[in-house]
């Protein structure tokens, strides 16, 4: 008990409250500004905190990586521009709703929606931590390649408008990831001797380009001097949250539920939860026609396991010492420098400083709902300056943003082009938020799938013969003979004439 | 590769101009740094290497007064890092972190890149590979399991620990050399770096795991595997209970993944001078050795010259070993 | 027909034959260059298993594109939004696009700073904000960009003319 009395009085230190405040509001803004994305939130926190007391170091990730995840939701919801890939799968939604005059309502419910879920993360993390890293550590590369099946199939069933054409959005997002040094052989592949071309296609400039450099080009041409955007109608954010709870707190629940395990599941994390989330969200629908259209339901589902899989990621990090995304990644390293050695024995150890991690992350989350609803009323006054001086002011953040993830210009280079080519796909009814999710498991399906085939001696049995692997593995399959069986007794979606998205 | 061409065309234009600017050597000794430092990692932040550059650049920046500023610039399995150290303007304004991989890429035909396109300037450490088991592994000894792979058919028992051809794999390559075995005797199944292979180690579905001790620390600690023996010289302090692959089975193989600090060609001789004495104090300084300490990264230190030396001997054991595994290629 | 002008159209659009066209050449081209990879010593797959499978996909797909719209019989090859033909509205699109690629080519010599300031300004000028109003923001902006990005949060902004000032 002393050791949680020691936490209390760690995180309780003026120096420590105001350093998570001010990752709060770093977090925060960086995730709220189009352009600049939750990642590059966590990539530029690692300098500033390598020399800091462990507590703060530790307390300034944490609270910046909540926020940013959350914040991400909002560029999402009021121009159409995801702050990070874990809100790319409902950004469209969150879009029509605004475009309804419902920009309170989705607001509202995301930032409710967020702290709980990610409430109930660190809830997991705190008591089931020991538990789950036992299954996670259970995952070898047959199960990693079926989970990565599973998040593709999502991308089919969240695909509004034109599934054909989401196919093919698919398709070409999984042919840029084989740009690059190959997983398996580790032969160049499609970089016709470019070095840059070496490192593969960042998906963090992709997603920049894709969703809001394209909006800025289309933004150009319907520029109307001095014009506003959506105008919406004065209201309060949590007006019919309360009501959305009552209806969908299953959906909170299974939302939170899948993000946890999914978060928790070394490499995979926020962005695959959100995505299953959504899909499974759509699937069990009593209203699965209204997905896509401005309905809460899905969204209820994705904004919460975005966040409760933020929390889960620590849960192998901090017992196995393995990265569960990109942010535990860098915390491994940080734990390290601060004597915390990830293992069980961390718990034993250093116990004053694990409860000041979760000390700092419930606070992080109590803070996100004042911050959060601070910075929806700010970002609401940033809708109403013209158009003419946003858009330019955007794609000067769009350009840092790309800048800090690659440190060249190569990030940049690969910003437009994919800018003017997701502009071409949307001016074609293709959507590009499956090109995301492809660009994003690409890598994981064609390393796993080869490492699967290296150890099972060329054996698709192999893939099957692990109880998770054999479970999971049938599980696809079947959904995939569902699929394709609806696929053929239900008539093909005639070819739409309008532009899909917006 | 049009655009890397005009950056480097640009660059040494700024390089001449700087260097007609500077005529006299006495000012230019004098004046070095007057402005921020670009140190270039080619790994991501967060990892073993952005740690160690880091740490060397905070030293840096106390005692030289200028920021050090590291910048990662990650991607191709180094390669592009790499170029970036090689291709800045030699005005000593960018430096960076090498490794290893240096002695490797070129044999593989990623790059022209070699240890020769620097200029060294010390070596900071270099951490042996390390032989891990599951922490159930019926192999207790390093023996059990040499004799248990040579009694398996080729190809059956599997390992992994970096992808294909990175510098565990050559680790795995050396040491079957070594037994007198072929070099794909145990498959290497290709992983997108050690902690992922650890896992799949935890998980089952791999043999054992070559890489080095540090990484594969936390589930050491969690007793979810075992480091049977490392291909050291001597024992690492850190890590005292694990022997050396000499001392068991008597092979005397030493591969490591070794990292160090070094500019473009033609650095300014004042600017070679200032960081090796400079690096050499950060070597012996009580912060350098608690943080290297900390993280269980063994440290070894060779000055510019030595630090030459020890890649160009790293360069002709990397070619050995893929050229032997089948993984060496000429350059397009 | 074969260029339609239409107000459903934001800019314009390729009928989806013309679509899948473009994406089977691409994909042919992309499975042409897998046959110089390399194979996987000693393993059945290889490096181009992947890039073929997903070939074959977009293949797939842009081939059910192409029969889909025979199908359907004839829309318009070229759907043109009807006022393409309107210059300003085309040079605003023009100019958002050479903005971004006046910064590909001028900030390593210039430096982020000069470059970021004259997009700006160039922007509002054009989309016709006040000449006082886009010069201060864009001073500010471009300042405090520099400020939290470049000086405090350590992002290395190409420093250009202004290397020897900053």
């Amino acid at each position: 008990m002393t050791a949680i009395y020691t936490a209390f009085g760690m995180v309780f230190d003026p120096t420590v409250l105001a350093v998570i405040m001010g990752s709060a509001l770093f977090g925060m803004f960086v995730g709220a500004m189009p352009g600049l994305t939750a990642t590059m939130a966590t990539a530029l926190l690692v300098p500033v905190t390598f020399f800091m007391a462990p507590v703060p170091a530790l307390g300034a990730i944490v609270t910046a990586t909540a926020m940013a995840i959350f914040a991400g939701d909002i560029p999402a919801a009021m121009l159409r521009m995801p702050g990070t890939p874990a809100s790319a799968a409902y950004a469209d939604e969150s879009y029509e709703m605004t475009k309804k005059g419902q920009l309170d309502l989705a607001m509202g419910v995301n930032l409710v929606f967020s702290v709980l879920g990610g409430i109930f993360g660190v809830a997991i993390l705190i008591l089931l931590a020991p538990v789950l890293a036992e299954v996670a550590i259970n995952f070898s590369s047959f199960e990693y390649f079926w989970l990565a099946c599973l998040g593709l199939t999502c991308a089919v069933f969240i695909g509004t408008g034109d599934p054909l054409k989401g196919l093919l959005s698919l398709f070409i997002g999984l042919a840029f990831a084989c740009v690059g040094i190959d997983p398996a052989a580790g032969q160049p592949r499609f970089t016709f001797g470019n070095i840059d071309l070496l490192s593969g296609i960042n998906f963090i400039p992709t997603l920049i380009g894709m969703f809001a450099v394209s909006e800025l080009l289309r933004g150009a041409v319907t520029m109307e001097k001095g014009g506003r955007s959506v105008p919406q109608a004065i209201g309060s954010l949590m007006t019919g949250v309360g009501a959305v709870f009552k209806k969908y707190w299953f959906n909170f629940l299974r939302g939170s539920m899948i993000g946890t395990v999914i978060g928790a599941l070394p490499g995979a994390g926020a962005d695959i939860a959100s995505w299953v989330s959504y899909a499974v969200s759509k699937k069990t629908s009593k209203e699965p026609e209204k997905f896509g259209t401005g309905h809460i339901e899905g969204i209820v589902d994705a904004t919460s396991a975005n966040n409760s899989a933020l929390g889960a990621a620590w849960i192998p990090a901090l017992v196995f010492g393995i990265p569960g995304d990109s942010i535990t990644a860098i915390v491994i390293g940080v734990l390290y420098m601060k004597g915390m050695n990830p293992g069980p024995t961390v718990f034993l150890q250093t116990p004053e400083l694990i409860y000041a991690v979760f000390i700092i992350f419930i606070i992080a989350n109590l803070l996100m709902f004042p911050l959060g609803w601070a910075a929806i009323k700010s970002a609401k006054q940033i809708l109403r300056v013209p158009r003419n001086i946003l858009l330019p002011v955007i794609l000067i953040f769009c350009i840092v943003g790309s800048f800090a993830m690659t440190n060249s210009l190569y990030g940049v280079i690969l910003m437009v082009a994919m800018g003017v080519f997701g502009w071409f796909l949307e001016e074609h009814g293709v959507p590009v938020a499956p090109l995301i999710l492809g660009l994003v498991l690409g890598e994981m399906l064609e390393q796993n799938f080869m490492s699967s085939m290296i150890k099972a001696d060329g054996s698709l049995f192999g893939f099957l013969s692990r109880p998770i692997a054999g479970t999971l593995g049938v599980a696809t399959m079947g959904l995939w003979a569902f699929m394709a069986w609806r696929g053929v007794t239900s008539r093909p979606a005639p070819a739409m004439d309008q532009p899909s998205g917006a | 590769m049009t655009l890397i061409t005009r950056r480097n065309v640009l660059k040494s234009a700024a390089a001449v101009g700087a260097a007609g600017l500077v005529t006299s050597p006495a000012i230019g000794q004098a004046k070095w740094p007057t402005r921020p430092v670009q140190m270039i990692c080619p790994w991501g932040a967060g990892g073993g290497t952005d740690a160690v550059v880091r740490i060397v650049s905070a030293l840096l920046e106390k005692s030289l007064g200028q920021p050090f500023n590291v910048v990662n610039r990650t991607g191709g399995s180094g390669v592009v890092g790499h170029s970036a150290i090689a291709t800045g303007a030699p005005d000593g304004y960018t430096l960076g972190i090498i490794t290893s991989e240096i002695a490797m890429m070129h044999h593989q035909g990623l790059t022209q890149l070699n240890p020769s396109s620097y200029t060294p300037l010390a070596l900071m450490n270099s951490d042996p590979s390390g032989v891990q088991v599951k922490g159930d592994s019926p192999y207790k000894t390093i023996k059990d399991l040499a004799d248990a792979i040579k009694a398996a058919p080729a190809g059956k028992m599997k390992a992994s620990g970096t992808g294909q051809g990175g510098i565990w794999h050559l680790a795995l390559i050396g040491w079957m050399l070594g037994m007198k075995l072929a070099p794909d005797h145990v498959a290497w199944a290709p992983s997108n770096g050690a902690a992922p292979a650890m896992q799949d180690l935890a998980a089952g579905g791999i043999d054992f795991v070559t890489c080095s001790v540090p990484e594969a620390r936390a589930m050491l600690d969690a007793g979810r595997a075992r480091s049977l023996a490392i291909m050291a010289a001597e024992r690492n302090p850190q890590f005292k209970d694990v022997p050396t692959m000499k001392e068991t089975l008597g092979i005397d193989f030493q591969v490591g993944s070794w990292r160090g600090i070094a500019g473009p060609q033609k650095l300014p001789e004042n600017v070679a001078k200032i960081m090796n004495a400079e690096l050499k104090t950060i070597y012996d300084s009580k912060e350098y050795k608690e943080f290297m300490d900390a993280r269980g990264f063994t440290m070894i230190y060779a000055d510019a010259a030595g630090f030459g030396t020890y890649m160009a001997e790293s360069d002709k054991q990397m070619g050995v070993a893929l050229t032997a595994g089948g993984l060496a290629k000429k350059p397009a | 027909m074969l260029v339609f002008l239409s107000t459903k159209v934001r800019v314009m659009r390729f009928n989806d034959a013309v679509l899948g066209t473009a994406f089977l050449l691409l994909a042919g081209v992309m499975i042409a260059i897998t046959f110089s990879f390399p194979d996987f010593p000693g393993q059945n797959y290889g490096p181009n298993l992947f890039p073929r499978i997903i070939g074959g996909g977009i293949v797939g797909c842009s081939l059910l594109l192409m029969l889909r719209e025979w199908r359907s019989g004839g829309r318009p090859i070229l759907i043109l939004a009807d006022w393409a033909r309107r210059p300003a509205r085309l040079a605003s699109f023009a100019l958002m696009l050479a903005s971004m690629v006046f910064y590909l080519v001028a900030s390593e010599p210039l430096g982020f700073i000069p470059t970021a300031f004259l997009i700006q300004l160039g922007l509002f000028l054009w989309f016709g904000v006040c000449p006082l109003t886009a010069l201060i923001v864009a001073v500010v902006m471009t300042a405090a960009v520099q400020y939290f990005f470049g000086s405090v949060m350590r992002v290395p902004l190409p420093r250009g003319i202004l290397d020897s000032v900053l």
